[in-house]
């Protein structure tokens, strides 16, 4: 099974936003909304000793993925192939798995209610086609393919070219989109955009903590409750209820 | 199957027709997206031009039920192969947007109130052709201009040239890069053309000179200048501002603004003098450079550090760095170039460093175009006007040349009545407000017409003032002439056909032409019935089908980008000598410079900057702001402040300001962005927005517009190039 | 029978007893079993399918097996949602008219009773009871027992969260916060159902001393002897306007509740409680 992987060349990258453009036209994505986002660190340095670096962030399809636990319906599941999806039609749009994601690539849209993300463009995968973000990229700055496969594109750069994740000792949940730059430009890009830790809504929170043992525990005090009383009654005999 | 689900079939192929490549994506019917791909029931891609700017990419749609659902680009074409920028990919955006221009409007209010009348298209023509009938009795056919911008208005042009008049003039040379078009004409005996053929792709050094590709996003130069850095290749980036290229470069240099010629001369002296400059090629193919020499002497790195406000160190070290990389150094010749008045002088320093470094016709420097058979149409000879252009090409400008023409020339010659009285204006494609400088003047211009007729997409701030309004189709919509480029490493002739029917009542340019013509009797000079006739008849000579070319959308020849590539007798310059003039009579003969001098230009007053100007990846021109996808990614400009410069005025980041001109001319409010990344005296704002139309619901009245802040312009004395960095603003509290 | 109607149960004698054992005395509407039935079906499956819903290991209430049973049964996580929606929609259209018109007699009529010191007594002792912890006389009753009521209660106040909850995250009404408390409020209100639910069926179809209220909800009727040993409040109220009927036929006659509508007060449907 392929272990699919992407991998974005910051030195390459002018920011000009296709990527976000093409994906939210291959996928109609609402106004105002997007799969993939294109941003710049601050300046870093003092006039004329300066550094910035644009940073395009995305679904990472970690190997860990941090949103799938928090999704209550099992909308959100990781494939074999390590593309984490979101089946719209089990999604309930809570947003758990907005807040859970480090890396800010989820969204509720407007439209459906429904969550959604980038799916690695699995549909044009399928049909040997590159995601859209890759096929349009106007400084060949994006590649993608199966991090599996040694003779790969993809499989070089990050195993023989040091491409690099972006993940910090508290958030390490393995992204599979890896990065190349300068190595203080990656610093500084990772220093700006630091993955957040995985949050649970208050709901969320609500749920795990309170709601679910309380839950669990009158049903299952009643339950034992009326264990005890059965017990009690086979113990007495039927005949001493009777009229 | 396949036929099932491509309507218009690319070739299967790849076939070969003399000299030429049909290109054809191959396999194209599986790269169709599948049924049910976000409710299609069957999608049809159909290969045409984009004009989301003026680049042309070639893109293909995807039809679905005469909806188009996707624009992307296509991945044969020679020029883009299957990129596209945000724009491009936002061409739905354009096509949908439902403040379009439907039907044509005649003006029923005072000029600029914005009242109209709908009428049908019939009376639309006649009334113009009236009109124009009149005005030629009246005034003259040269009292007739024409403000064109692409390729969209060559039927217009021909319509005009018909007509009678020699006045056109477009905002591509004047407001762009004519400049530059005519101080390399000057040097190598050609311009550089559009695109640019500049190899960043190859180069080993890449020096950009207030170019700031990035922001300025061409698809196809992006990725030949991202190939070009990948490949190792050194950046200069010389920008008052810390650019997208200046953070991805080897050495930014934040010039003082207006010192580019000083500094350009101090390069020429450190190569001449370190004997870094490319000799060989020099004494092959350039003339003057002992003149040259001695010229360049005087400027050495030390005259020129105070001038630019850079370190003597860091020239000679740049320059060294072109030195070392000769001649795969791609010194990038700009595109908009109309800054201080002095540009053709600048262009012409430019062209003669690219010349000591051997690069023009050399891998990784400038590449040559290659010509590509045409064909045309045998035409009645056009009337000869009896008066002379108004917009003083040829005359008042003596290097500006007479098929672009002078726009602020015409405004003159409208205000003036001199040469002789302009009485109307045809505006195709152009925004004579926002592209102009010195809009007051161009408001007083207006004032003084007969008949302003605007033919454009989207109701912009023009057709306000305009009394009749021609909706025209979308690039989506209509044909267009065939985009034949020379100037690139693999020649192509490209199609722009309608991928769905027009929108509304809009029309596209060549039927409004022709109608017109019909109208005026000028039926001869359009010897056509439809877009595919016109079509066959540029084709004839390169063998190919008209048909063929319309489903795969572009057709590459073969090229010869260098010198090497060339008999030594081919390797000639178009000049007067024949060869690179670095010294140049004819400049000496116009009584100008024959080598490039610096003058110093006015700094700003105290407690005002400098505004420059630039443009954002996702927006063009001032086109796009409307365009919902492209609007919604940035739906305003900010002016970029110096930390301390922000301290000094009192004003924070994201805060909204007034910039007011030392004229007293006040913006909209505009959003502060405060950085480091500016020089002290320079205030930055995204060119294109502010627009001023209620009818552009989403654009109106966001942001700030560059160009009505400039109310001074400094024109160039040989082109007629309008200098437009010579304003200078203050941030006043909103 | 005599004209006399105690004020407190009274022992019966065996002649009593068995006459009453053989009168059976209308409880339930036909009405009410049916809609009582129904809402038992719909529980049943609206709770095990949205037990199977509910995969992620923060939340989860069953195990894997269970998950993927239900997936299996349904075709799928998607058709397992459909259902679980188009069901408890289904409910709601039926149940939001009964509701909604039930809920003067309801609420009002014997629901807001369940405060007074008999059923406070009546919890305590039956729980004591069941534990084999007391052999005290349980306190007369109304038509329902204080633990019937006490459930009510319960079934009363969720059953308006599981539906609003329930639609807003099927049509997601409102913001992800909404939706997300919405998921949470509907879990913590089914569970609260679910635990009443475990005494209620229990009590009504295990425990043997209350086989005729189970047999009540499937005939309609119980025995008098029940009635007054379990409902005593009930019985005699039923006597009083029974009496009172008699006496309105024979004007001369003095008697208490006057006031009450012709008819055959022991033939009145009785009212009934969702649970």
């Amino acid at each position: 099974m392929a272990r699919y992987a992407m991998v974005t060349d910051l030195r390459k990258c002018v920011a000009c936003k296709a990527c976000t453009v093409a994906c939210s036209a291959e996928w109609d994505v609402p106004t105002g909304q997007a799969r993939t986002h294109v941003r710049a660190t601050p300046l870093a340095g003092e006039f004329p000793d300066l550094m910035s670096s644009p940073y395009v962030a995305q679904c990472n399809h970690c190997d860990h993925p941090p949103c799938v636990e928090p999704c209550p319906s099992g909308a959100t599941f990781q494939g074999d192939d390590g593309i984490v999806r979101v089946d719209g039609d089990v999604c309930i749009g809570c947003g758990f798995c907005v807040d859970a994601c480090p890396y800010e690539a989820r969204y509720i849209s407007p439209r459906t209610k429904k969550v959604d993300k980038c799916d690695f463009c699995r549909p044009r995968i399928e049909r040997g086609e590159e995601p859209a973000c890759v096929a349009t990229c106007t400084a060949h700055a994006k590649y993608f393919g199966d991090l599996e496969d040694r003779n790969g594109e993809v499989h070089r750069l990050v195993f023989h070219v040091g491409a690099r994740r972006l993940e910090t000792a508290a958030v390490a949940v393995g992204p599979n989109v890896y990065y190349l730059g300068r190595p203080e430009q990656l610093d500084l890009v990772l220093a700006s955009f630091p993955p957040r830790p995985p949050q649970l809504l208050t709901a969320g929170e609500a749920w795990k903590k309170l709601a679910r043992p309380l839950v669990i525990g009158v049903v299952g005090a009643t339950f034992l409750g009326q264990a005890v009383a059965f017990f009690t009654q086979l113990h007495k005999g039927e005949g001493d209820f009777d009229e | 199957m396949t036929s099932e689900i491509t309507r218009r079939r690319f070739l299967g192929t790849t076939a070969t027709l003399g000299a030429a490549t049909v290109v054809a994506p191959a396999a194209a019917s599986q790269k169709v997206h599948p049924p049910g791909w976000r409710g299609t029931e069957r999608v049809d891609k159909v290969p045409t031009t984009c004009e989301m700017c003026f680049w042309r990419c070639g893109v293909v749609a995807s039809v679905a039920g005469g909806k188009v659902v996707r624009v992307a680009g296509h991945p044969e074409h020679p020029q883009n192969q299957g990129r596209l920028c945000a724009r491009g990919n936002a061409g739905t955006g354009l096509l949908y947007d439902p403040d379009r221009l439907k039907t044509p409007l005649l003006r029923t209010g005072e000029r600029g109130e914005g009242r109209f009348k709908r009428v049908s298209w019939d009376e639309a023509l006649d009334f113009l052709a009236g009109k124009l009938v009149k005005l030629r009795q009246e005034h003259g056919p040269e009292s007739v201009a024409l403000f064109p911008h692409g390729n969209g208005p060559r039927f217009f042009a021909t319509l005009m040239q018909a007509y009678g008049t020699p006045n056109s003039a477009e905002p591509s040379f004047a407001q762009c890069r004519g400049p530059r078009e005519v101080g390399y004409s000057l040097t190598f005996g050609r311009g550089l053309g559009s695109p640019e053929p500049v190899d960043l792709e190859e180069a080993r050094l890449i020096v950009l000179i207030g170019s700031h590709l990035g922001e300025n996003v061409f698809t196809s130069q992006i990725t030949a200048f991202a190939t070009g850095l990948a490949h190792g290749a050194k950046l200069i980036a010389v920008d008052p501002r810390f650019s997208t290229a200046a953070a991805k470069a080897d050495w930014w240099l934040p010039i003082r603004p207006g010192t580019d010629i000083a500094l350009l001369l101090a390069w020429m002296n450190v190569l001449i003098g370190e004997g870094l400059y490319d000799r060989e090629y020099v004494e092959t193919y350039a003339k003057g450079f002992e003149q040259l020499q001695e010229h360049v002497k005087e400027f050495t790195p030390e005259w020129a550090a105070p001038i630019t406000d850079l370190t003597a160190a860091k020239i000679r070290e740049t320059a060294r760095a072109m030195g070392a990389a000769k001649p795969a150094v791609a010194l990038h010749p700009g595109r908009h170039v109309t800054w201080y008045g002095d540009d053709t002088q600048r262009a012409r320093a430019m062209a003669i460093l690219t010349a000591l470094l051997g690069s023009w016709g050399r891998r990784g420097g400038i590449f040559l175009p290659t010509p590509i058979p045409k064909g045309s149409f045998d035409l009645p000879e056009f009337p000869e006007p009896k008066r002379g252009r108004a917009d003083g090409a040829g005359t008042r400008f003596p290097l500006a040349p007479e098929e672009l023409g002078v726009t602020n020339g015409l405004i003159d010659a409208t205000v003036s009545g001199n040469p002789y009285p302009i009485k109307a204006w045809i505006v195709y494609g152009q925004n004579v407000l926002e592209s102009i400088p010195q809009r007051s003047r161009t408001l007083e211009a207006i004032g003084k017409l007969d008949l302003m007729v605007v033919v454009d997409v989207l109701p912009v701030e023009q057709i306000n003032y305009a009394d009749l309004v021609l909706p025209e189709a979308t690039y989506l919509e209509r044909y267009d002439p065939p985009n034949i480029v020379e100037s690139a490493k693999r020649p192509f002739i490209a199609v722009r056909s309608p991928v769905c029917e027009p929108l509304y009542e809009s029309k596209p340019g060549w039927w409004i032409a022709r109608e017109l013509a019909k109208r005026l009797d000028l039926m001869a000079y359009f010897p056509w019935e439809t877009p595919e006739q016109h079509l066959e008849t540029i084709l004839a000579p390169t063998g190919i089908n008209g048909n063929e070319l319309r489903n795969c959308g572009v057709v590459a020849f073969p090229g010869k980008p260098y010198l090497d590539d060339r008999a030594p007798q081919d390797r000639s310059f178009d000049t007067a000598s024949g060869k690179i003039e670095l010294f140049s009579q004819d400049l000496a003969d116009l009584g100008a410079d024959p080598m490039p001098r610096y003058t110093p230009h006015a700094e700003p007053p105290a407690g005002f900057l400098r505004l420059i100007y630039g443009r954002a990846p996702v927006h063009s021109f001032a086109r796009s702001q409307n365009n919902k996808i492209l609007n919604a990614l940035m739906p305003e400009n900010e002016v970029w402040l110096h930390t301390s410069v922000a301290r000094e005025f009192g004003v924070a980041e994201g805060q909204r300001v007034i910039l007011e001109n030392s004229d007293g001319v006040r913006s909209n409010p505009i959003l502060v962005k405060v950085t480091e990344g500016i020089r002290r005296d320079c205030a930055y704002v995204v060119h294109g927005f502010g627009h001023r139309s209620r009818a552009l619901r989403l654009a109106f009245g966001r942001g700030a517009s560059d160009n009505a802040l400039m109310s001074r312009v400094s024109v160039d004395p040989l082109t007629g190039g309008t200098g437009m960095h010579v304003n200078f603003v203050r941030p006043v509290k909103a | 029978m005599s004209s006399v109607i105690p004020v407190a149960p009274v022992p019966l004698t065996k002649e009593q007893a068995e006459a009453m054992l053989h009168h059976q005395i209308k409880k339930h509407h036909v009405a009410i079993i049916l809609v009582h039935w129904f809402n038992a079906m719909t529980w049943i499956l609206e709770v095990s399918t949205g037990a199977a819903l509910i995969s992620s290991r923060y939340f989860r209430v069953a195990p894997d097996w269970y998950i993927a049973m239900f997936n299996g049964l349904l075709g799928g996580r998607a058709n397992l949602l459909q259902f679980h929606i188009a069901l408890g929609v289904t409910w709601i259209l039926v149940f939001l008219p009964y509701g909604l018109f039930g809920f003067r007699t309801y609420l009002r009529g014997e629901m807001l009773k369940v405060t007074d010191r008999d059923d406070m007594r009546w919890l305590i002792i039956r729980t004591l009871q069941i534990l084999g912890k007391s052999d005290e006389p349980l306190p007369p009753q109304g038509i329902y027992n204080a633990g019937q009521k006490a459930f009510s209660m319960v079934v009363w106040m969720m059953t308006p969260v599981v539906m609003v909850t329930g639609v807003t995250m099927a049509f997601r009404l409102g913001s992800p916060w909404v939706v997300g408390w919405a998921v949470v409020l509907h879990f913590l209100a089914v569970g609260m159902i679910v635990a009443g639910l475990v005494v209620h069926v229990y009590m009504g179809a295990i425990f043997p001393e209350e086989k005729p209220a189970f047999f009540s909800m499937i005939t309609g009727t119980v025995n008098e002897l029940f009635a007054y040993n379990h409902h005593f409040k009930w019985w005699r109220e039923m006597k009083v306007a029974h009496l009172a009927w008699e006496q309105k036929r024979t004007p001369k006659d003095k008697g208490v509740g006057s006031d009450e509508p012709e008819g055959e007060p022991a033939e009145k449907p009785a009212t009934d409680s969702p649970g």
